[in-house]
């Protein structure tokens, strides 16, 4: 029996989903505005309160929670090269869920430390040296942070060989230190499942008390995740499906937001473009991108910004942009709006995207692959209240579409377009693990398909 | 005791990867660690594998013809690294066509290879001269 009440704090409205996992049903659904002012329990309080009814007819067996409450976890990654390990650091952060606030390499410098110091940051993950590698730097990164005040919890995902020396350095100084695996055990081989698991962890144990969750903690039972977390295990789960059932198959989603725009792509092998070599560390299956500067009110300006460095924007739009920033609750104008929308998925959907890079060699040009050719991609997702509300979803979400003008940048050449249009996803993601074949029907049924060629 | 790491490649942008597999092979039976990066390896990708794997040594391959021009500063980049105790070995078909090995073997000295081995050479070879060398080093 199990009838879970599955929330999302932390955004400008807490949300709420009540899924009956044996009938496989939502059973209701609501909506309660947040404010920064607002406190998280009021919000659950609120969406509790309008689900009254049915979970009057229906006892919970659980309640769940994913939050991005105070701008999400925020995360810093050191590794020891740029291109290897604190690369593979960044990735298994940002697929945990989380935003980067600040990334270095090499043996960290004073300045890099109070740079640490000063920084808002709720995790720290350590990284640096293959398996039996490079010992040196990572322990003398390890001695550099002991010397901070302990705030946030850190995780050991370095060279494990230096571990037994780095570890008790930190914990000697009052650091609450997770190890887990390598986030690149060998060169070129990302592995970051065990990292992601061990920030979730974390999450749960630090952050939720940190961010004034604890007082809710107490009904949840132990899954709380960050929200993009939740949202990563929902979308993997359709595109993979389940032994008993098939998912969608491989897919890319795009949720805008505010103030920032992320990108998930989901992959059962990494996809190569024909006679191209493929360069650089390879790009996870389960991709996720945040962009902290493209987002439709707090980060409008930026957004025109990044436009009018690439085409020409009209007064009009810019000068909305410009006072959005300013006054994000102000009247919309939904023209404007489908085109900022537009532009974030865009612009993200780039930056995340793969690309052919030409190298001409002694033996003529040559193609070489960098991260994921997108093109054969049959599915683009679109999340988040922007497009939910918006006048025409179709438009912005087409703005991911491959651009023969541009053929370098590998996205989807001819995909057809979903929304998350009752705002399932996150909720849903939170029992993806333990209900899998549920969770999967029910996205299925929600996440609806816009018609191919509504435009 | 922990193996010795070496890391094997083809620079440039040279496809031939016979001789990368059996360079692997080789140097695995012979008790090292071996980080094959494949083949059209750049000098970064090399170097940035040494700091992550600590190896000792890197195998330079080159079949094309073009290996003078691909080597050409990767001496230089080590040391800028900090890695000038790393030894450094090429072989192949380093330069087009048969000419004399000796001014060959003196350009690729003055790049900062310590070894340099003409074609057809036995790897072998190389990993006799190798384990000699690492000794030396202590
Ligand atoms: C197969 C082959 C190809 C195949 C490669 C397929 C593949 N993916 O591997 C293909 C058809 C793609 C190819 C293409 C070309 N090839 Co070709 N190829 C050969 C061929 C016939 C065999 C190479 C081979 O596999 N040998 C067997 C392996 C085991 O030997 P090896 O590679 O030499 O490696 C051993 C030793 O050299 C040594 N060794 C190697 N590195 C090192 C490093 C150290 C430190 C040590 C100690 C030892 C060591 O140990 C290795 C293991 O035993 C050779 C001719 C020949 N018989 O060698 C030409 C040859 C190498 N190719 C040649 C040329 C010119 C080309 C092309 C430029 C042709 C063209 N114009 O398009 C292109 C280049 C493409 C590119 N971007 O790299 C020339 C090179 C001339 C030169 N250097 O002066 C050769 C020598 C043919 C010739 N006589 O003209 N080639």
């Amino acid at each position: 029996m199990g009838t879970y009440l599955l929330l999302d704090v932390g955004s400008t409205f807490t949300k709420g989903l009540i899924v009956d996992t044996d009938e496989v049903k939502i059973l209701g659904h609501a909506q309660a505005p947040t404010t920064a002012q607002t406190d998280i329990v009021e919000g659950i309080e609120a969406v509790k309160a309008k689900l009254a009814d049915v979970i009057a007819a229906h006892p919970l067996t659980a309640t769940r929670l994913c939050s991005s409450a105070k701008g999400g976890l925020k995360m810093i990654a050191v590794g020891l090269v740029p291109d290897l390990t604190l690369k593979a650091a960044t990735l298994a952060c940002t697929s945990a869920g989380a935003k980067l606030v600040g990334t270095y390499s090499f043996t960290l410098s004073e300045r890099e430390v109070e740079a640490i110091e000063s920084a808002q940051c709720d995790v720290l993950l350590l990284a640096g040296g293959t398996d039996g590698g490079n010992q040196e730097v990572i322990i003398a990164n390890a001695k550099a942070l002991s010397r901070l005040t302990p705030r946030f919890p850190i995780i050991y995902a370095g060279n494990k060989s230096a571990a037994d020396v780095a570890v008790p350095i930190l914990r000697q100084h009052g650091f609450t230190v997770s190890v887990s695996d390598n986030v690149m055990p060998t060169t070129g081989v990302l592995q970051v499942d065990s990292a992601r698991e061990a920030i979730r962890a974390v999450f749960l144990d630090t952050i939720v008390k940190a961010k004034g969750l604890s007082s809710v903690a107490s009904v949840i039972e132990n899954v709380v995740y960050p929200t993009p977390s939740s949202v990563l295990d929902a979308l993997s789960l359709l595109a993979n499906g389940t032994p008993n059932q098939p998912g969608w198959g491989d897919l890319m989603a795009v949720d805008i937001g505010g103030a920032t725009t992320d990108v998930y792509t989901m992959h059962q092998r990494l996809p190569v473009s024909d006679n191209a070599m493929v360069r650089g560390l390879p790009d996870p299956l389960i991709k996720r991108t945040v962009e902290g500067d493209l987002g439709v009110r707090f980060n409008a300006a930026s957004v025109i910004d990044h436009l009018s460095r690439v085409e020409s924007v009209d007064q009009g739009l810019s000068d909305y942009a410009h006072s959005l920033a300013l006054h994000p609750h102000q009247a919309a104008n939904p023209d404007f709006d489908v085109r900022l929308a537009g532009a974030c998925a865009r612009l993200a959907a780039q930056r995340h995207a793969g690309r052919l890079e030409s190298a001409y060699t002694p033996m003529g040009r040559i193609d070489l692959q960098v991260g994921k050719d997108l093109r054969p991609l049959k599915t683009v997702i679109g999340i988040g209240g922007p497009l939910i509300h918006a006048k025409d979803v179709q438009e912005i979400l087409s703005q991911v579409r491959y651009n023969p003008a541009q053929p370098e940048i590998l996205l989807p050449v001819d995909p057809h377009y979903a929304l998350d249009k009752h705002y399932v996803i996150s909720g849903l993601g939170l029992l993806a693990k333990s209900h899998p074949d549920a969770v999967l029907t029910l996205l299925k049924q929600t996440v609806e398909e816009l018609t191919h060629d509504q435009s | 005791m922990e193996k010795t790491t070496v890391v094997i490649g083809v620079i440039g942008a040279d496809v031939h990867a016979v001789g990368n597999r059996i360079i692997d092979y080789a140097l695995t039976q012979a008790g090292f660690n071996v980080v094959n990066l494949g083949v059209m390896v750049s000098q970064k990708e090399f170097v940035d594998a040494v700091i992550e794997t600590n190896a000792k040594a890197i195998f330079v391959s080159s079949l094309y013809g073009h290996g003078e021009l691909d080597c050409r500063g990767m001496g230089d980049l080590l040391k800028e690294a900090g890695l000038e105790k790393v030894l450094l070995y090429a072989g192949g078909n380093l330069v087009v066509g048969k000419t004399d090995f000796e001014p060959v073997e003196e350009a690729f000295k003055a790049m900062g290879f310590d070894r340099v081995y003409p074609p057809g050479t036995d790897i072998n070879q190389g990993i006799a001269d190798l384990k000699a060398d690492l000794a030396a080093l202590g």
